[in-house]
């Protein structure tokens, strides 16, 4: 009967639930921030009430060549505030210290925050944009984060609106787009986070990976045909192997060798397979595994190297989407991430703040900050059309260069 | 005494293939669990837990999931179970094509379906050519989107739902049972509710959860509505945390095999297929 | 069917529309979120990537040898996971029905079945990562304990075979919960009577019990091959990129960050969906001759 269904899926909720708040969870409803905060209270110089480091950022030096974000349009507050939500895309908590730059905003402002799919990719990012045109609910994105080439083709194919913030000019050139379309907004340089209990043998650079030492230890963070991490890794090996921004063929043969030597696992490498010592070399960004070593907790020990050649600087670059549904959360949003309070948040999530240079110069940048941030002077960064060229080369040719040896054979 | 030995000698290689079987299931969901269990450095514990269940989020998205389905169920037993009865008693000739119909989901690859759904469903309902716009985007509102993730579950589940109630109603002389209840004077209503379903009820179980398995396992089609299901939320751990995910689907592994025994202890009723994808 | 003494005259509606009326809900249900989507499907098939009619799309199909041999490898894998795990998993089936273990392991199997068929993904490869990777338990306590090296003997999770072994994880199971009811069905009467006439075990087996048993088993077999072809998220988890199957191409084509041609996601599904059709055919074709020996 059905009454007797329910009655036993209930119970199994209950079973469930009891031993759920057994194990001591207990569950947070969030009340929605309703509250509005009055718009004066902003300079982003300020250190906030939440998380923030305790060292106080010198409130005074300002040179008159900066546009200091403490002007944000009260306006433009108001508007946003009136929307009352903004939709992201595609930002796991844990990724650049979103966790905090999301909860800082949403306190800081009292909008709410619609996450959408937090393991979207890049081409993830667009197609959300793309499907929901005509859509003004939830699932429309209102800002991206993508990878250095998407900005420009989303340029290209309209979806995305121009907008310049506060702090526009201190941002590099070559790191956004002139029309204000696009705009970087960190950068990260690829490295090896190696799990030392494993392997205690640390390796300093590409051709290290070679070595018989490491064998069956390598891996990739994504899939080389489709993932940006994984692509952008085969590029940098190629800097490394003889190669230059305009050729990563060498790239390809970097770890069509690696392959054949035994040394690279097909697996796409995750933090939990770090830990189990399957994958104890991960190439990944050096955000991504400076936040793994934090999460570790010590268990296992880690290390992240920068390869002392090829260094290779990856850029991703915020948008706001053609068909926002809340074009002023949006824009809000991106002045909140372009202040400095926005970039050194994420620079405590180890990556490095586009507007880095200024934020050195103008002294603004605690000690101890500093201080956890890899060396990673060197590091190149490529054009969109040598991105462009080195995406079309990797994803087409892996399988045939690097892949072709496994067939089916039982 | 022919007999009794070969029931001996049966019993001899059933154990072998029932011992070999248990060692292959339980051999890696116990390397799951000694993961999960080893969180802290060189001690044997249950912080991996303590952090997974303490995170608010999960016990949200679980309970969202859970609510999902359950109403994925609710919905796939009003539409099948009398389209299933109807179909048997009055409308043979529409077995074939219903049979065909619960068997797409099994043919056409999940991941199109669900690509397929977002994208007609993201965009207004109209008449094409004119400007006339008949429903807007079952996306713009939460109602809208909550509609068309149950909507999507039903088809996902389809086919196992479909498998279950038409084997519960194989075994049940339905014919007899309606003549009999209408000699009583009973509406359609009142058949297809306090005769039809409690007699297919061990069967129905089995498919509710196995719709259940599958809607809070799902991931896809979560994702991409921007629904905070578990799915998404155990995928993304298993991106960032390196113990948490092997703790949460050890004990969602347990958690859910607890549930079918005491349905099964119940009900006594038989298992139904399934598939993993 | 039983035939009742007391039968109330069955009452034919004048009209057949009045009866196919009851399942409209259904149909229209299906139209609207099955049909809609596989017709979004066909006709994105011959799509190219700036929405204009071909059929290049299907020519590469054939054309294109990593498609080819892509197909080939999931029609392989299928295949032979659907073979083995058909042929222990009816095994098992056996075991805990005709093969007289204790009713209570019974129900446990086959709970564990209904859940273990659904355990997929990410957690499926883990668990074996865990297990028999590189520095899985097994792997470690094997080398450590018995001086077995697994990988120096040649031995690789990450591989055909591995892939195989891993997909087992829920073709038993699937495998139990179709034979289980089959082996249910097969009758005492049939099993005295044998007996009766003086026909050893082997003799039951092999000239009554298995060919009644055959279309079911055969027909389990063709659904475990449909399970492993559209498997997606255990193989993307466990070979990223090494064993391109169909379904991570397909995945590759839709969702990809930069390969980016849905149409030819899309003829791809179509081949898979061509290639389930037949094998589905073949099932209800099976499932015909088998219900015939199990009423």
């Amino acid at each position: 009967m059905k009454n007797r269904k329910m009655l036993l899926n209930l119970m199994s909720l209950l079973v469930f639930a009891s031993l759920i708040a057994a194990c001591g969870g207990g569950a947070t409803t969030e009340a929605p921030v309703a509250t509005e905060m009055p718009a004066t209270e902003m300079p982003a110089t300020e250190a906030p009430a939440t998380e923030m480091p305790a060292t106080e950022m010198p409130a005074t030096e300002m040179p008159a060549t900066e546009a200091p974000s403490a002007e944000i349009d009260p306006e433009l507050v108001a508007a946003a505030q009136a929307e009352g939500t903004l939709t992201t895309i595609a930002l796991p908590h844990d990724w650049c210290n979103y966790g905090e730059v999301i909860e800082t905003f949403k306190s800081k402002y009292g909008l709410e925050v619609n996450e959408l799919n937090p393991d979207a990719g890049s081409g993830d990012e667009i197609e959300a944009i793309k499907a929901n045109k005509d859509n003004t609910g939830p699932q429309a994105p209102d800002v991206i984060d993508v990878g250095f080439a998407f900005g420009s083709s989303a340029k290209e194919e309209g979806l995305i609106q121009p907008y310049k913030v506060a702090t526009w000019d201190t941002i590099p050139d070559d790191a956004k787009d002139a029309e204000g379309y696009w705009y970087g907004d960190y950068y990260g340089v690829l490295s090896f986070l190696v799990n030392t209990d494993v392997q205690p043998d640390v390796p300093q650079d590409w051709a290290d990976l070679l070595d018989p030492k490491y064998n069956g230890q390598v891996a990739l963070s994504g899939d080389p045909r489709t993932s940006n991490q994984a692509i952008q890794s085969v590029f940098a090996a190629a800097l490394a192997n003889g190669g230059s921004l305009d050729d990563a063929q060498p790239g390809l043969d970097f770890f069509a060798e690696l392959n054949q030597a035994g040394n690279l696992v097909p697996l796409i490498a995750n933090n939990g397979l770090v830990a189990t010592g399957e994958t104890a070399v991960r190439i990944t960004w050096d955000y991504n595994g400076l936040a793994a070593i934090d999460s570790f907790e010590g268990n296992p020990a880690a290390e992240v190297v920068v390869p002392a050649s090829g260094r290779f600087a990856g850029v991703y670059v915020q948008a706001i989407s053609a068909y926002a549904p809340h074009p002023n959360a949006a824009k809000l949003w991106m002045e909140f991430l372009y202040s400095d309070e926005g970039q050194l948040l994420w620079m405590e999530g180890y990556c490095h703040p586009i507007r880095e240079a200024d934020l050195r110069e103008r002294g603004v940048i605690p000690e101890d900050l500093l201080a956890k941030l890899p060396d990673v002077s060197g590091a190149v960064f490529p054009t969109l059309e040598q991105l462009n060229a080195a995406s079309e080369l990797i994803t087409t040719q892996w399988d045939t260069v690097v892949g072709a040896d496994v067939q089916a054979a039982p | 005494m022919n007999l009794l030995s070969r029931f001996r000698k049966f019993s001899f290689w059933s154990w072998v293939w029932f011992i070999l079987g248990a060692l292959y299931f339980l051999i890696p969901l116990y390397a799951t669990l000694r993961h999960s269990l080893r969180m802290e450095r060189d001690v044997i514990g249950f912080r991996a837990y303590e952090r997974a269940f303490a995170d608010p989020s999960f016990l949200e998205t679980f309970l969202l999931s859970n609510l999902l389905a359950v109403a994925t169920i609710i919905a796939s037993i009003i539409l099948i179970v009398p389209t299933a009865y109807w179909i048997r008693l009055r409308v043979p000739e529409a077995r074939r094509i219903t049979e065909f119909i619960t068997l797409l989901p099994f043919v056409v690859p999940a991941i199109i379906l669900v690509f397929g759904l977002i994208r007609i469903y993201s965009s207004p309902i109209g008449i094409p050519f004119t400007g006339i716009n008949l429903l807007q985007p079952l996306t713009t509102t939460k109602l809208g989107t909550y509609t068309l993730i149950v909507a999507g579950y039903m088809v996902l589940a389809m086919p196992y739902m479909y498998r279950s109630v038409d084997t519960g109603m194989r075994t049940v002389d339905i014919r007899t049972l309606t003549e009999a209840a209408q000699s009583l004077g009973a509406s359609w209503f009142v058949i297809v509710t306090q005769v039809i379903l409690p007699n297919i009820r061990s069967a129905l179980l089995s498919g509710a959860l196995l719709t259940f398995a599958i809607v809070v396992g799902e991931v896809t089609l979560a994702s991409f509505l921007g629904v905070d299901a578990f799915g998404p939320y155990l995928f993304l751990l298993g991106q960032h945390r390196a113990y948490e995910p092997a703790a949460l689907s050890f004990v969602t592994f347990l958690l859910t095999w607890f549930a079918m025994g005491l349905i099964q202890l119940v009900t006594g009723g038989q298992g139904q297929a399934a598939g993993a994808h | 069917m039983a035939q009742t003494s007391l039968r109330m005259p069955v009452i034919k509606t004048p009209s057949n529309l009045k009866n196919w009326l009851g399942v409209t809900p259904f149909f229209l249900f299906a139209i609207l979120f099955l049909a809609l989507p596989s017709i979004y499907l066909v006709q994105g098939s011959f799509l190219d990537q700036n929405d204009q009619f071909t059929f290049q799309n299907y020519k590469d199909l054939f054309t294109t040898p990593l498609i080819v041999d892509a197909f080939k490898l999931s029609i392989q894998i299928s295949a032979v996971t659907a073979i083995v795990g058909g042929i222990f998993g009816f095994l098992l089936a056996y075991a805990i029905t005709v093969g007289g273990l204790p009713r209570s392991l019974r129900s446990a199997l086959i709970t564990f079945s209904g859940v273990a068929s659904n355990f997929a993904g990410v957690p499926l490869a883990f668990a074996f990562i865990a297990t028999l990777g590189r520095r899985g338990f097994l792997t470690l306590l094997l080398k450590d304990t018995y001086g077995i090296d697994l990988y120096q003997s040649g031995f690789d999770l990450y591989s055909f075979a591995g892939l195989s072994a891993i997909y087992m994880f829920f073709q038993f199971p699937l495998m139990v919960l179709i034979m289980v009811p089959a082996l249910d069905g097969l009758k005492r009467e049939w099993r005295e009577a044998a007996e009766n006439l003086g026909a050893s075990n082997l003799q039951y087996w092999t000239r009554i019990a298995l060919p009644v048993l055959l279309p079911s088993i055969l027909g389990a077999m063709i659904l475990l091959f449909g399970n492993a072809f559209g498997a997606y998220a255990t193989a993307y988890a466990l070979t990223g990129g090494r064993l391109p199957i169909i379904t991570i191409q397909i995945g590759a084509q839709i969702r990809g960050d930069v390969l980016h041609n849905p149409g030819l996601g899309y003829a791809m599904a179509m081949g898979m969906v061509i290639i389930m059709a037949i094998s589905l055919a073949g099932y209800s074709w099976l499932q015909k001759i088998s219900e015939r020996w199990l009423r």
